[in-house]
């Protein structure tokens, strides 16, 4: 059987995640090549409605990216992400959809090291989840 | 000072019968109330009935009566409008005329339109769209129970062992009934449906039965060719209120399992396991509608229905019974009131001499005896020039009749056609006059639901601009016409005089049904009503079983229409789409017609989802957009009627039921196209 | 009871204190709010758990309460309210829905039973003139049976239950918080429209969502469903969340800003909520 490799959706904040990513990149760190990045201006923009969506469309996991609380570039938009995303994994939860599938994350522009780690770390965490529940759908 | 009002009415779309508010405030409807206390919807209501409000407060509604000078239509007086009615009318010969009643339209106004028909104009050619849908119900049930109605109740479903569901899309057509369903299935009931296409049910479904669209009353016989191979029919219900049960069980011999699944395509081990679970279930309800009796042999197919009914004894108890879901609010009432060409209110026939002589001293007139036109054979007359004059009250033939290139030829060939409608429908742009009625928000009457339930619909706001509730037309036309016994001062005394001529309505008035209304046969004052039908006995005394042969669909697919068109509706649109597609929130989910096309069959034609198609039949062709499903099987293609701009019914066959006169619009041969792309 | 209430709405309207009364009225059997404006009318006051006063009207997507207050400006009305009920006249003030400063309060407390039957957690309102304080319902079989199972179970349970959706917008139109203009359940973007059942879950966690801050525990939306949906399951659970998160209650005070419109100095979150 041929190994699951998993779809990610990463969304990262414009001005550090993104930056981030870009270091890790720049500086040449190992990562698995099963994320797929977007990029928005702030963390602070993603509606859960998109993570639902990404998961109906077929994402094992989604991952959100954004500055350090305090290092907002717009000042608080991540304090909302953070509300926001605690509320969305408890209703995943309850309608049977593991939470471990979304993982916040603040990742600086200085933080490419732990932008490597943290999507290593996701993806693995995603394989050992397995596929999307909701995916079964599209099959048969 | 402020005034806000919540007013209990029924609503207008199908026969489930819910009830809901119209909030008004200061005379204007603001919005709709579920009415939890009401039986059947108990504070729930379906996408329609949510928005039911929508179309009453729509720009397009008619407030003046137009007439048509030149080719277009101009406001005139309604005292000019009911002048050149009277003398078009008065022209013509009984013959010459004919009246179309309405399945929207409250009982009262059904009736006076029957009367009008037949006391003013002398004529019997009084019909109403339930001849498209459920004429073969009432022939059907007519013969074999004597009594062509819902056996049961709608509540009573929920209580169940076995339900049966054949040719009704459930919850997209009657989704307050479906709740019932559900709730049986929830409590352990079985479910068996059978339908060619997958409709929501069927993902519930115990046994999905997917018949080739057509072969019903094969499948019937082939379920009791089973049940009394193995002995599970009643024999004690057949000996004691049965008759005709020798020839029934000699035609159902040769339908044997194998034998019926080379005919329908159903595997024969689930035809046995379906007649096993019918049969043993304690209290088994039949569910059925639109693809039973919309057939050239939809007469055979009701009777083959409740054949299986009076097989395994499931008649005349609780929970059990044969059940026609009607399509509109009051396409039971219009029929009860005997808005029919053969019958008067009740149906009591018309040929029959005593009732006869009963109407003609109950309105002090003389009354024509032969029967009259059906909507089908109307258009036919018209057609070849007979008839001269129609005249429509609440229907729009040219959007629901079969094969309406022939319709519009019909109306065209008029000399006069008189429209009475609350928009300018489809068939209204033809008419040389129009005459604005109101809605179910501005008037007062009674609805029948599909359960026999007679239930109060209620004015809540003013009528708009001039238009008049149609009771007060009608009358006010008889009245000009120089005919007595059309004074009335409301809807109330319309209904008693229905009671006074009408046994089966003759304990029913205002008073008793202001609450929860009541069910008929409702004989006397002190009856309760009857919430299941055939109780110990027969409306006819026995019941009867017939043996009926399987007969094909008059049309076939052959190599030049090698698709089946089955046609019906969605759950967001209604009939002619006159009152949905003027409500916002339906429109948004569904803004267009389409055809439903197997993936198999769309990747032979090499057509994708979205692309725009056309398909032919020997009556016409449309342009339609494409939806790629598993809903319907190979060879199989499904487009809902609501819609002008892909009218299936510019393709369906006008061929109908030798008895019944009811077209065939679930079966009909048509080839679908893919349109040549630009060079 | 309900003649003390009636005695009391009779005593706001003869003093002037306020010149409507917005209740409940019997007729026929069938209970509807109606809005009473003489003495005598008062007669067919009724109080009843199972019946809320405010809606959403549609097709304007406004609460009947700001229809009339748009209208007549100036007019005192005093509405009789159990505690689901003033928690949603609270929260649509807070959202800028109703002005509250011509509104009345006659807060009636619902019965330990009533309570029960509506698995409602605050039986009464903040200050009631009518009823005990009584305890709330804050157990619930329903979650309990379902935060036992496994992922897969519960998914398997909501997959079926939702896939009974016949698409009537129900919940949403029952729900008296259910107001915006654009609906965001109707919009192809997010669920395929023109289809039942409509995409599962998207459709319904559009509303679990956002209702999450809103959420009063009227259960209205349950009651509206005609396929028996759940839907107060997971809500209430959500709303429980929020309470352990932020310590918020939505419904109870109109000051009190929602926390996800908040920032995390305003209203802090629980610290390991995002693990």
């Amino acid at each position: 059987m041929k190994e699951f490799e998993p779809k990610i959706i990463g969304f990262c904040c414009n001005w550090c995640t993104y930056a981030g990513a870009d270091l890790a990149g720049v500086s040449r760190l190992q990562m698995p090549p099963d994320f797929r990045m977007i990029r928005v201006m702030c963390s602070g923009t993603i509606d859960p409605l998109f993570v639902m969506e990404a998961f109906q469309k077929g994402a094992d996991g989604i991952f959100i990216g954004g500055c350090h609380i305090g290092d907002c570039h717009y000042q608080t938009g991540n304090h909302r992400t953070k509300k926001r995303v605690a509320i969305l994994k408890k209703i995943l939860s309850y309608l049977g959809i593991d939470p471990r599938r979304v993982r916040l994350e603040w990742v600086s522009a200085a933080e490419g090291q732990k932008f490597a780690e943290v999507v290593t770390d996701f993806v693995a965490e995603i394989k050992r989840l397995g596929p999307n529940p909701l995916k079964r759908k599209f099959e048969a | 000072m402020i005034e806000y009002k919540n007013v209990l009415t029924v609503c207008p779309y199908c026969g489930c019968g819910c009830n809901f508010y119209l909030q008004v405030l200061d005379g204007e409807l603001v919005g709709i109330l579920p009415c939890k206390s009401h039986l059947v919807s108990q504070g729930k209501l379906c996408i329609k009935g949510w928005n039911a409000a929508d179309f009453v407060i729509s720009k397009d509604r008619l407030t003046k009566p137009l007439m048509k000078k030149n080719g277009k239509f101009v406001e005139i007086s309604w005292d000019e409008a009911l002048k050149v009615v009277t003398e078009k009318l008065k022209q013509y010969s009984p013959d010459a005329v004919a009246v179309l009643s309405s399945a929207k339209c409250t009982n009262e106004e059904n009736y006076l339109m029957m009367k009008f028909a037949r006391a003013v104009l002398k004529t019997n050619s009084v019909d109403h769209c339930a001849r498209l849908c459920h004429a073969s119900t009432v022939v059907g049930l007519g013969k074999t129970f004597g009594s062509g109605a819902m056996t049961n109740s709608i509540g009573e479903l929920e209580d169940a062992d076995c339900i049966f569901v054949i040719g009704s899309n459930t919850t997209e057509q009657h989704p307050l009934i479906a709740r019932y369903i559900m709730r049986a299935r929830a409590k352990g009931a079985k479910l068996i449906v059978a339908d060619p296409r997958l409709i929501p049910l069927t993902q519930f479904a115990d046994y999905h039965l997917r018949q080739r669209p057509g072969t019903d009353v094969a499948l019937l016989n082939g379920l009791m060719n089973v049940i009394l191979k193995e002995g599970w029919e009643d024999k004690k219900f057949i000996n004691e209120r049965t008759e005709g049960f020798a020839e029934l069980k000699e035609v159902v011999k040769k339908y044997t399992p194998e034998y019926v699944e080379k005919i329908t395509g159903i595997p024969k081990e689930l035809i046995m396991e379906a007649a096993r679970i019918y049969a043993q279930a304690k209290s088994a309800s039949l569910v059925y509608s639109m693809g039973i009796t919309q057939h050239t042999t939809g007469v055979d197919n009701v009777v083959s229905c409740s054949n299986l009914a009076l097989l395994t004894g499931n008649v005349g108890r609780p929970s059990t019974g044969v059940n026609p879901l009607r399509g509109q609010s009051n396409v039971q009432g219009a029929c009860d009131v005997g808005a029919l060409p053969n019958v008067y209110s009740g149906y009591q026939s018309v040929a029959d001499e005593n009732t006869h002589a009963k109407f003609e001293k109950a309105w002090d007139t003389e009354l024509p005896s032969q029967p009259g036109l059906t909507v089908v054979e109307m258009m036919n007359e018209a057609a070849k020039g007979n008839l001269k004059a129609i005249y429509i009250m609440g229907e729009n033939p040219m959007l629901s009749d079969p094969d309406i290139h022939q319709v519009k030829k019909a109306l065209e060939n008029l000399e006069f056609l008189v429209v009475q409608d609350i928009f300018l429908t489809e068939t209204a742009q033809l008419a040389d006059l129009v005459l604005p009625g109101t809605s179910y928000a501005e008037r007062d009457g009674t609805f029948t639901a599909t359960d026999r339930r007679v239930q109060r619909i209620r004015k809540a706001i003013e009528p708009r601009g001039e238009s008049k509730p149609d009771w007060q037309i009608i009358c006010a036309l008889a009245r000009k016409m120089g005919s007595k016994g059309f004074e009335y001062s409301s809807p109330a005394e319309i209904m008693d005089e229905i009671a006074s001529v009408t046994p089966i309505y003759g304990g029913i008035g205002y008073e008793r049904i202001e609450d929860i209304g009541l069910q008929w046969p409702c004989p006397s004052k002190e009856h309760p009503g009857t919430p299941y039908l055939h109780q110990g006995k027969f409306s006819r005394g026995k019941g009867k079983f017939f043996g009926i042969e399987f007969k094909e669909a008059a049309e076939l697919p052959d190599a030049d229409y090698p698709f089946i068109l089955t046609t019906g509706r969605t759950i967001f649109h209604y009939h002619t789409g006159t009152m949905t597609r003027r409500t916002e929130a339906l429109n948004r989910e569904v803004p267009t017609g389409y055809v439903e096309i197997n993936f198999k069959d769309a990747e032979k034609l090499n057509i994708f989802e979205g692309e725009i198609v056309s398909v032919k039949s020997r009556r016409g062709k449309i342009e339609v957009k494409v939806q790629v499903t598993r809903k319907v099987p190979e060879g199989v293609i499904f487009i809902p009627f609501h819609f002008a701009e892909s009218p299936a019914n510019a393709l369906t066959n006008s061929a109908f039921d030798p008895v019944a006169k009811i077209p065939e619009y679930k079966v009909c041969a048509v080839q679908v196209e893919k349109k040549p792309s630009l060079p | 009871m309900i003649e003390k209430l009636k005695k009391l709405a009779k005593e706001y309207l003869v003093s002037g204190k306020v010149e409507v009364i917005f209740g409940l009225r019997e007729k026929d059997n069938h209970l509807a709010p109606h809005i009473f404006t003489k003495v005598e009318e008062l007669d067919s006051l009724v109080v009843s758990p199972q019946y809320p006063l405010f809606y959403t009207c549609r097709p304007s997507k406004k609460n009947i309460i700001r229809l009339i207050e748009e209208k007549y400006p100036d007019i005192k009305i005093g509405v009789i309210v159990k505690g689901c009920e003033e928690r949603a006249l609270i929260e649509l003030a807070k959202r800028n829905q109703i002005e509250m400063k011509n509104i009345e309060i006659l807060g009636v407390a619902c019965s330990r039973e009533e309570a029960v039957e509506c698995k409602c957690p605050r039986p009464y309102p903040n200050h009631p003139l009518l009823g005990e304080k009584v305890e709330g319902v804050f157990e619930d079989k329903n979650i309990e049976g379902l935060l036992n199972k496994g992922w897969s179970e519960r998914l398997a349970f909501w997959q079926s239950q939702l896939s009974k959706c016949i698409k009537c917008y129900g919940c949403r139109n029952a729900c008296p918080l259910c107001f915006c203009q654009d609906c965001a359940m109707e919009q192809e973007l997010w669920s395929k429209i023109g289809e039942i059942p409509p995409e599962i879950p998207m459709f319904h966690f559009i509303r679990f969502y956002h209702l999450a801050d809103r959420c009063i525990e009227c259960g209205e939306c349950e009651k509206a469903c005609p396929m028996d949906i759940p839907l107060l399951t997971i809500s209430k659970q959500v709303r429980k969340d929020v309470k352990e998160l932020f310590n918020y209650e939505s419904g109870l005070d109109v000051k009190q800003e929602s926390p996800l419109l908040t920032t995390l100095d305003e209203m802090p979150m629980k610290e390991g909520a995002n693990e």
